[in-house]
């Protein structure tokens, strides 16, 4: 599927829409998130005042578990420890780091370069390290999106906001007084039409 | 009457230059060497532009006219945030310093919104110490025109206002002049069009600057900022060791000294003449809201009764 492609910036002041819509396309392209989102459709009134922003997002790959990449098993009989071996190399660097920190660097020896063993309770512990999530590439996204919607293209006047965030959507609407349910529901009539030509 | 002018050449033989403006009679305000290259700004009275030109042909280095030199410009963005820094304020700072003006950038605390946006009494005195502000507004025109109502309050300097709709001085309230095309833009600014943007703002900028200078001529300060800065740099030893940019910022009627005040400003009131006047007769030696700097303030003829 193609990247953005529903971009509109709608507001009844012209220029105003215009170097708004540049001003996201910068946001955007500086925090690498163009293949993000697919559809998008802001509203902007300056005078009522109030800033709508909502997309369809596109998120990549869900986060990397342990399991997906590595044998988690019990290690020597009668000692407390957890082996794990490693099928790909590619997350050794994260997962040391992450094991570290939740069980000291005390209790983590790598006595072969595919071989991790953890000093920990096997039993409690096995099937919290299988599911022990290594890389969250859609958090990370989010992250990302919600440093550029709420902190770099809401305008800084608009301080009352209320957003839904999901890995499907995303949803804003600020401004600078008390928020009005219309312009709620107007919201939402947005995120549905964009949903709509999704669809179709 | 002195031209304000910028060269920019090689460094071999730089100093022909700088003698030969001196024993004209004019001012070098700023010299800034970058490895081989070097930039002048400097004062050259009106009537030996052909001498200093021939000079700069010989050198060859490039002379031109920098209408902004001798000026201190703040350039105001209503917060510190994303929204405007680093790219748009930067650039005009930047800008108006290449053509010869000494910026200051200026982050209000609590200049968001156009309902709820203040400038407190810190910030305004410390924008009233330079000779314009240029505020870098946004993208809508409902926008710049309720928050220029209130947002300029108790500025007494010209203010330039910039932001995105092309729209007229008269309907922006309280704006000295204002400058369309700009907005909230989160991109360096370099294509040519964005340049042109730019120089049509340097442009606005000199025109309000030379309208200063002819209110100012009707009262002329006893002292001309050039010779302020020239007889400090004489006579009080340590401004040579100060690492400040410009330890003596020229303004159009002053100048602001980068030393402590407590201790200095005795030292600089009592500064001699060769006319036989000292500084504290001739101008205001006062705080600056600036850190702890010293800001000097000529006193009008009409005050003193005369022109040194």
């Amino acid at each position: 599927m193609e990247q953005l492609e529903t971009f509109v910036v709608e507001s009844p002041d012209i220029v105003g829409a215009k170097t708004t819509k540049v001003l996201i396309q910068d946001t955007l392209a500086d925090l690498s998130l163009t293949r993000v989102i697919g559809r998008l459709k802001v509203f902007v009134d300056p005078v009522q005042p109030v800033f709508i922003f909502t997309a369809l997002l596109r998120l990549g790959t869900p986060a990397v578990k342990l399991k997906d990449f590595a044998n988690i098993d019990m290690g020597t009989l009668g000692k407390d420890e957890v082996k794990i071996e490693l099928q790909r190399e590619a997350f050794t660097v994260k997962l040391l780091n992450k094991l570290w920190e939740k069980y000291g660097k005390e209790n983590i020896e790598q006595p072969d370069k595919k071989i991790i063993i953890v000093k920990t309770d096997p039993i409690k512990e096995l099937d919290i390290l299988r599911e022990f999530v290594i890389e969250e590439p859609q958090q990370e996204v989010l992250d990302r999106l919600i440093d550029a919607v709420a902190l770099r293209i809401i305008p800084e006047g608009f301080r009352v906001r209320k957003h839904e965030l999901s890995t499907s959507h995303v949803l804003f609407v600020a401004s600078e007084d008390t928020l009005k349910p219309e312009w709620i529901a107007k919201a939402k009539d947005m995120l549905e039409s964009l949903r709509s030509e999704e669809n179709a | 009457m002195l031209e304000p002018v910028k060269y920019v050449g090689g460094v071999y033989k730089h100093n022909h230059l700088l003698e030969l403006v001196e024993d004209l009679g004019g001012y070098i305000l700023q010299k800034n060497v970058m490895q081989t290259e070097v930039v002048l700004l400097m004062l050259v009275p009106i009537n030996d532009m052909p001498i200093v030109e021939a000079k700069a042909r010989e050198l060859l280095g490039k002379l031109t006219r920098a209408p902004l030199t001798g000026t201190e410009i703040a350039t105001v963005a209503p917060t510190l945030a994303y929204h405007h820094l680093p790219h748009l304020d930067c650039d005009v700072a930047e800008f108006l310093r290449q053509h010869g003006a000494k910026t200051n950038m200026v982050g209000l605390a609590r200049g968001v919104g156009k309902r709820i946006c203040q400038i407190t009494a810190f910030e305004r005195d410390l924008i009233n110490e330079h000779d314009l502000a240029v505020f870098i507004l946004g993208n809508y025109e409902h926008c710049i025109i309720e928050k220029s109502k209130r947002l300029y309050e108790g500025i007494e300097i010209p203010i330039v206002v910039t932001g995105a709709p092309e729209l007229k001085t008269e309907d922006v309230p309280n704006a000295t002049a204002y400058v369309g095309s700009f907005g909230r833009i989160l991109h360096q600014m370099r294509h040519a069009e964005e340049l042109r943007t730019l120089d049509k703002l340097a442009v606005v900028i000199g025109k309000v600057l030379d309208d200063v200078r002819k209110e100012l001529a009707k009262d002329p300060p006893s002292v001309a900022p050039p010779r302020i800065k020239k007889e400090i740099e004489e006579q009080v030893q340590e401004i040579i060791d100060s690492l400040h940019p410009l330890p003596i910022t020229l303004q159009m009627n002053g100048a602001r000294v980068k030393l402590p005040y407590e201790e200095y400003h005795e030292q600089i009131e009592n500064i001699k003449f060769v006319e036989g006047v000292t500084m504290k007769e001739v101008a205001r030696v006062l705080p600056s809201k600036m850190r702890n700097f010293i800001l000097i303030k000529a006193l009008p003829k009409s005050e003193t009764g005369f022109v040194i």
